[in-house]
């Protein structure tokens, strides 16, 4: 089948090998916008009213996720802010930074940029030892090994957009996650037997704490390569580049394995997905754990213990 | 027959077979086809898509892993 499975195009640019579907640029743009909408009811991702924080890397993710949702935003469903965060990662975040503005100015969406610097004193380069000082080993007392950057990078990221959140208002926080993401998140977890992340896994964060703003994932269910494609498709300005610290991580080793499985089971992204939903609302029954969250003796954020876990690293560097 | 190839910051000519598709191309290039968006003259084409003669393929990687 050579042509459009919606409108007879001969001209396609994507056959889909889990469904069948073959669609030209036209009809694959469209698809997409009407995925991403569908899902967002589906899983009551959004309501009128709302003011979404879209978490906007520049990367394809956050900048396909930023002008599907500024269609609700057009006809005046959702207002919207978008925040980029400068974690400090010379020669590979400047680029996106500008990106992300040059996208947000495009629609007329207000735009911040939040540093790590700026809140922590230090950036991610600083923290890893990459800025020539000589400092960074990340190692706290009763760490065998130095934590990656992506632990770092994931709490301080999640701290400030919680905090910008509560300042703009903001009722939820959309993120660009894709069905890669989401069933490397999957996988991952399971392997390490990390069952309080796992249950955390969804379209829709559920902290039963007010203080944490809703987090949403739009695109959870279309795969990374697809919203790579939509992306030069629209013809949208994003930054493609690796982060320099994603090297050696799990994440890029799970995600490897995964896709070299997809090669030959095209539908295992969504198998896994699927059969994990189906799960989840009764590990989440058994397992969440009991009590409640209490806040941070240092920053004033929510918090399981005595310390937050941005707060609990700024101080093991003290 | 010759094609331009297009790849981040390099710009290759290369010598391929008749009836060859992009597919190949990627293949012999050693790229992996699902982290990229080829471009066939300026239109996005699908790996099956026939190369020929004179063709500019714009090979745009979109997946960087992490």
């Amino acid at each position: 089948m050579n042509s459009c499975s919606k409108c007879g195009n001969q001209q396609i640019i994507i056959r889909k090998k889990h469904s069948g579907q073959s669609l030209c640029q036209e009809c694959f743009i469209e698809s997409i916008n009407e995925k991403v909408l569908k899902d967002t009811r589906k899983y009551k991702l959004l309501e009128k009213g709302d003011k979404v924080l879209v978490a906007l890397s520049g990367g394809k993710d956050s900048v396909v996720a930023l002008h599907i949702l500024n269609s609700l935003r057009e006809k005046n469903i959702i207002d919207m802010v978008a925040v980029t965060i400068d974690e400090g990662i010379k020669g590979y975040r400047e680029e996106g930074i500008e990106i992300a503005a040059t996208n947000a100015k495009s629609l007329g969406i207000e735009h911040r940029v939040m540093s790590f610097k700026e809140y922590f004193g230090r950036t991610l380069d600083e923290m890893m030892g990459q800025d020539g000082t000589g400092h960074g080993d990340t190692r706290r007392q009763g760490d065998t090994e130095p934590r990656h950057a992506c632990t770092y990078c994931g709490v301080f990221r999640r701290w400030i957009l919680n905090r910008v959140a509560q300042e703009e208002g903001a009722t939820k926080i959309a993120t660009g996650h894709n069905l890669d993401d989401e069933t490397q998140s999957i996988l991952m977890n399971y392997l390490e037997g990390n069952i309080n992340n796992l249950i955390r896994i969804g379209p829709k964060s559920e902290s039963r704490d007010e203080r944490f703003t809703v987090k949403i994932k739009p695109l959870r269910e279309i795969p990374e390569k697809e919203i790579g494609l939509y992306a030069i498709a629209a013809d949208l300005n994003v930054h493609l580049a690796g982060c320099p610290y994603a090297g050696e991580s799990f994440r890029r080793e799970i995600g490897g394995f995964i896709k070299e499985l997809s090669r030959d089971h095209p539908t295992i992204m969504y198998s896994t997905l699927r059969g994990f939903d189906k799960i989840k609302p009764i590990l989440k029954k058994e397992l969440t754990p009991k009590g409640n969250t209490g806040e941070c003796r240092r920053c004033g954020e929510p918090a399981a213990g005595e310390l937050c876990k941005a707060c609990s690293f700024l101080e093991g560097w003290e | 027959m010759q094609v331009k190839v297009i790849f981040g910051e390099e710009n290759l000519t290369e010598d391929v077979p008749e009836d060859y598709t992009i597919k190949e191309l990627l293949k012999k290039l050693g790229i992996p086809s699902e982290t990229v968006v080829v471009k066939k003259n300026e239109a996005i084409v699908i790996e099956e898509e026939l190369i020929q003669e004179g063709d500019t393929l714009e090979i745009i990687k979109v997946i960087f892993g992490g």
